[in-house]
């Protein structure tokens, strides 16, 4: 169970969340959709401890951890897979995939853990002994997401996991986090700019424009009331 | 409280009338004093003197040295040996000596620029030792560990100018003038945009690049500058005792300055004067402080950066500023903030075809576009679509792997930023690059740097030509301010003022450039709503003026209002082009930005 | 021959303690993108308190432990109090500054309490002048002992950082402390073992140059800390491998042109070589070219 309560976060003299209040869906998948600038990975860099908070809290499973360190948080079953595609580049494909397991809340043994990966992605299989930075942009995020779930975490933070990647590809890895949403019951909080497909795949939404939630909502309701239509002009 | 504390003092230790009444006093008070207490009086002036030059590049310019003693050494030896063994006269080796040290600044900070602060740190710390190594083998010429005695000194009385011997008490008056002349050149220097552009690479190297100042070149300048005042003092020093031994230029000595120059508080001539005051008469008057000077130095270079960065200066004065108060009062009024540009056939900004790639990614794919003067483009795109890859194409921070960018008509597509910059095409950046110490007055002023035509040397010596030249930009200045709407915050340090102005700073900034053509990054991010009037005004201003601009944005509202046309990027490909009605109904636009729900393909 | 062989052997003798040097200096580079300013007298006060205890009479092997002990607290306290609050202020080299005060300390207190003289340091390994004979040449059996140590220790420092899970979560950290802190890794405590590290090694490099030359004086880490940084650059800054290299180049070069030019010479090429390196190819042998991105 995931709760903000009007957080502020700023980097500097620069508001990049002003007072924000959402709560993620225990076992669901939550979008935060708006366009660039808008605060929504200020927002995941808080939530995780990467981000200063000035102002609010942030609870997770009733534990204020507001001031708690983010490799803390990670213990505690918060996982970020981050905007931007990172992934530890000179490491290979089995190696950041043993240190995220080595050093998160572990739930599994290795051996385990690790075939659960391969099976959802064969080809990271294929590619285990490769360096990360070698592999395509799909095949990267594929990693990030495995890396970001090896632990079984209770709580997940997506920062717009389908950024350059083809569509097939969004396809698969929104395919995967939608199960694990399902069959682990994992909180899933997603940041995404392109509001279409994480309204399609969230139980609820909020939309962030400038720091603020502007709306909010079960995702249906958002997109059947022509919100999407609407959402371009808070785009556009 | 203490504001009015700071401002009393400060307006005192700088009045003229004070200053003067000051020298005159250590003069004539001079032949008064003790041989003793004149000769330490000596010594503070050459401390002074030290302090100052490394002030000037550690504190204003940014450059660490920890082996200051060694340019120290170089002038002392240098005038030492050329009148001991040469026979060279005193007008001549002390001036030789200045020159040798500023020779050996420049040859050490030839890596500067090229590599990271700390690489040079370490250089200058081996140089140091160094130097006292080789002055204690090279005994033929130094002396070696003995060291070299018999240099013709006051001392001795073997010190003859013109004929004339010189005892203490005329020498330590020739110090305090020459210590008097260096401190006028070296304040004439900060106050001018010389003294800016130091600064200026001290708060950020990049936005210097794009101000058309030149970082290595800076640097070098910094360090033979600073090198030059301390081998001016190291061949004053020589003829003082008559005797130069290796152990006077060593690691302490080195030490001895950096902790002065800290503890004055970096970037403060007057606070290098009162520390240099107090290190000069501490080790003289507590035996004890002898004793533990190394521990007590330690301890100070250890916390005082951390507890007390800006030295007594930042105690008891108020900030050091970059801009004379006398050009501040002659500040020729300016009519316009932006001068109309003239426009020839060739003019437009065409980038055509450009690809970038990094690795394996490619972030802009076969981008074509046009500016044209007196019209404002709006380049947009969802995250990662290229825009900013693009931008950094056009101002000369990437080169492409193919296409071209001709601006008026000339090729630039792989010419370094500062080169783009200096031919007029500007850009901002999406967080701003300015010096958060700096005023918005020398902030603005810092923009008109390339288009300064007066010397180094008539800034130097303070002459009318500098001095006209810094009247006619601050006009300017106070026009685009004016024009900015943020004329009441002008003397205030940009640090303290909220983050819009920052941005209504940048972008005015530019315009001192008198640029041909202007890309603005992201300019309405975390802007108020009356901060975004005042930024629409501005660019309206500016497309008025006949100006190229290319506006990066999100913020659609604002755009809207402004722009003429509009780019639409999506993963480095350009998928519109046209007006922002048009841009609104296209459907590719909208599945750029908000995707589709489908994403399965038959 | 006998004179350059020798000298050849002094110089990858000396030249591996170089490179252990650098690669301390690498460690905190790796995780801050700083370094100990004041790491020599690091190196310095672990030879001399070494040297002092074993003079009181206690046992080998306890007195370098002891030293090694004292580093590691002298660490921590750096780290802790004059290098993480630099990093918070403005400006790049704040804790170049603070860091080499607190070298500055420490030479002064060595200075009072062990005073100015350079102190005999026992024969630990083997003694000065004993040596083996090959293929009729004689060998310093120390140099020899002192190489082979310092070698074993590369070696030892490159299988824990690539073979342990917490060498590797070092290299997470200094490839992107972000994403090392999300997945759990202890940023904080990463960056403290690096410190430490980088003293147990300084002091260790300490110890054994401290063997070859026979003495140790309050200013004697000054100079070993610019030739190790002189290697780290010449391998390029952050690789092991390189360090290693560089440090038996440096090491070689120093003792070739001290014993065949002069002793003055000696020091005045260290600084050629640095100054060369740093404007011809900045980057070292192995080293990468550090990008600026906008």
């Amino acid at each position: 169970m995931l709760e903000i309560r009007d957080l502020v976060v700023s980097y500097g003299a620069i508001e990049a969340v002003r007072g924000v209040t959402l709560t993620a869906v225990p076992g669901a998948i939550t979008a935060i959709v708006g366009a660039n600038g808008a605060g929504k990975s200020s927002l995941l860099r808080a939530i995780s401890g990467l981000a200063p908070i000035r102002g609010g809290s942030v609870m997770l499973d009733g534990k204020d951890i507001t001031t708690v360190s983010a490799s803390r948080r990670a213990e505690m079953g918060l996982s970020h897979a981050m905007e931007g595609r990172r992934i530890f580049r000179q490491l290979t494909v089995e190696e950041n995939l043993q240190l995220a397991w080595q050093f998160g809340r572990r739930r599994n043994a290795w051996a385990s853990a690790l075939d659960r990966v391969f099976q959802t992605f064969p080809i990271l299989k294929e590619k285990r002994r490769t360096p990360a930075g070698l592999m395509s942009g799909g095949q990267q995020q594929m990693l990030i997401v495995s890396v970001a779930t090896i632990c079984n975490p209770a709580t997940l933070l997506l920062d717009e996991p389908s950024l350059g990647l083809a569509p097939i590809i969004v396809q698969e890895i929104y395919a995967f986090f939608t199960e694990r949403c399902r069959e682990d019951g994992t909180t899933v909080l997603l940041a995404e700019q392109m509001a279409a497909l994480a309204l399609k795949v969230s139980a609820h939404g909020y939309v962030l424009r400038q720091g603020r939630v502007v709306r909010e909502g079960p995702s249906k309701e958002l997109v059947d009331t022509g919100l999407v239509a609407a959402l371009s002009s808070a785009y556009l | 409280m203490i504001i009015a504390f700071r401002t009393v003092l400060t307006r005192l230790i700088t009045h003229p009338v004070f200053i003067l009444a000051a020298i005159a006093a250590l003069f004539f008070g001079s032949a008064f004093l003790s041989g003793g207490t004149v000769a330490i009086l000596g010594f503070l002036m050459l401390n002074i003197l030290l302090a100052q030059s490394m002030n000037l590049l550690t504190g204003i310019a940014g450059q660490i040295s920890l082996g200051h003693a060694g340019f120290y050494g170089m002038g002392a030896y240098a005038s030492g040996i050329l009148m001991k063994t040469v026979g060279l006269p005193f007008v001549v080796t002390v001036p030789a000596a200045a020159l040798i040290g500023a020779l050996t600044g420049y040859l050490l900070s030839f890596p500067a620029g090229r590599v990271r602060e700390f690489y040079l740190a370490m250089m200058t710390l081996a140089f140091g030792l160094i130097f006292r190594e080789v002055v204690r083998e090279w005994d033929d010429l130094t002396g070696g560990a003995v060291g070299l005695s018999g240099v013709p000194s006051t001392t001795l009385r073997t010190l003859h100018v013109f004929g004339y011997t010189l005892d203490g008490l005329d020498y330590f008056r020739v110090i305090l003038i020459v210590t008097v002349i260096v401190m006028w050149l070296v304040h004439n220097f900060i106050q001018s945009r010389y003294g800016r552009a130091f600064y200026a690479i001290h708060a950020s190297e990049v936005a210097a690049g794009c101000l058309g100042i030149p970082r290595a070149g800076t640097k070098q300048l910094a360090y033979t500058l600073a090198a030059g005042m301390a081998g001016l003092a190291g061949g004053l020093y020589a003829h003082m005792i008559g005797y130069l031994g290796p152990e006077s230029f060593d690691l302490a000595r080195s030490i001895a300055v950096l902790v002065t120059t800290v503890v004055g508080g970096l970037g403060s001539m007057a606070g290098q004067i009162m520390s240099a005051v107090v290190f000069t008469f501490l080790p003289e008057k507590l035996q004890v402080f002898a004793e533990y000077q190394f521990i007590v130095y330690g301890l100070i270079l250890a916390f005082t950066l951390i507890l007390l960065p800006r030295g007594l200066a930042g105690l008891l004065l108020l900030p050091p500023r970059f801009i004379k108060p006398s050009s501040l009062r002659h500040a020729v009024a300016a009519e316009v903030a932006i001068r109309p540009v003239e426009t020839d056939k060739d003019a437009a900004l065409v980038v055509q075809g450009v690809t970038m790639r990094f690795g394996g990614l490619t972030a802009v794919d076969d981008v074509s576009l046009e500016l044209h003067p007196g019209r404002i483009t709006a380049l947009i795109g969802p995250n990662g679509s290229g825009k900013s890859t693009l931008v950094n194409v056009i101002s000369g921070i990437y080169t492409p792997a193919a296409g071209s960018v001709r601006f008026f008509g000339e090729t630039i597509t792989g010419l370094p930023d500062h080169r783009i910059a200096a031919s007029g095409l500007l850009r901002t950046f999406q967080d701003p690059r300015l010096v958060p110490r700096f005023t918005v007055r020398e902030n603005l002023l810092l923009g008109a740097h390339r288009r300064y035509k007066s010397s180094a040397l008539a800034a130097t010596l303070g002459l009318p030509s500098a001095a006209r030249e810094e009247a006619q930009f601050l006009g300017t200045v106070e026009a685009v301010t004016r024009m900015a709407g943020i004329s009441d915050v002008l003397d205030q340090p940009l640090e303290s003022l909220p983050y819009g102005y920052r941005r209504l700073v940048e972008v005015g900034r530019a315009l001192l450039a008198e640029p041909r053509a202007i890309l603005l990054d992201e300019p309405a991010a975390g802007l108020s709503e009356a901060e975004m009037t005042l930024l629409a005004r501005m660019i309206r201003a500016m497309k008025e003026a006949g100006l190229m601009v290319l506006l990066i944005e999100h913020h659609m509202d604002f755009v809207a209002e402004l722009v003429d046309d509009v780019v639409v990027l999506d993963s480095g490909r350009v998928i519109y082009h046209g007006d922002i009605g048009g841009m609104r109904q296209s459907p590719e636009v909208i599945a750029a930005y908000l995707g589709t729900a489908e994403t399965e393909h038959a | 021959m006998e004179e350059f062989l020798t000298l050849l052997l002094a110089g990858v003798s000396v030249g591996a303690v170089y490179g252990l040097i650098a690669i301390g200096l690498n460690l905190t580079f790796w995780t801050t993108k700083t370094m100990n300013f004041g790491q020599g007298s690091v190196m310095m006060l672990c030879a001399m308190l070494t040297a002092t205890m074993i003079a009181q009479g206690w046992p080998q092997v306890l007195s370098i432990l002891a030293a090694l002990a004292v580093i590691v607290v002298l660490m921590v306290f750096t780290e802790t109090y004059t290098v993480r609050p630099a990093l918070k202020i403005e400006g790049s080299m704040g804790w170049a500054v603070s860091t080499l005060g607190v070298g500055i300390v420490l030479q002064g207190f060595a200075s009072l309490w062990f005073g100015s003289q350079a102190l005999a340091f026992p024969d630990i390994i083997f003694s000065a002048i004993d040596d083996v004979v090959v293929f009729g040449v004689h060998m310093s059996l120390q140099y020899l002992a002192v190489l082979v140590l310092a070698l074993v220790l590369v070696v030892a420092f490159e299988l824990l950082v690539r073979g342990t899970v917490w060498g590797r979560a070092m290299r997470a950290v200094s490839m992107d402390a972000d994403l090392a802190s999300v997945i759990g890794i202890p940023v904080r405590i990463i960056v403290l073992g690096s410190y430490i590290g980088s003293g147990v090694l300084a002091g260790i490099s300490g110890i054994l140059v401290a063997q070859i030359g026979g003495t140790v004086d309050p200013a004697f880490g000054f100079e070993l800390v610019i030739f190790g940084f002189v290697a780290a650059v010449l391998g390029g800054m952050g690789s092991t491998t390189g360090a290693l290299a560089g440090g038996l180049v440096a090491g070689v070069l120093q003792q070739m042109v001290g014993g065949y030019i002069s002793s003055a010479a000696q020091h005045g090429m260290a600084f050629a070589l640095l100054i060369l390196i740093l404007v011809v190819r900045p980057q070292g042998l192995f080293g990468q070219r550090e990008v600026v991105k906008v």
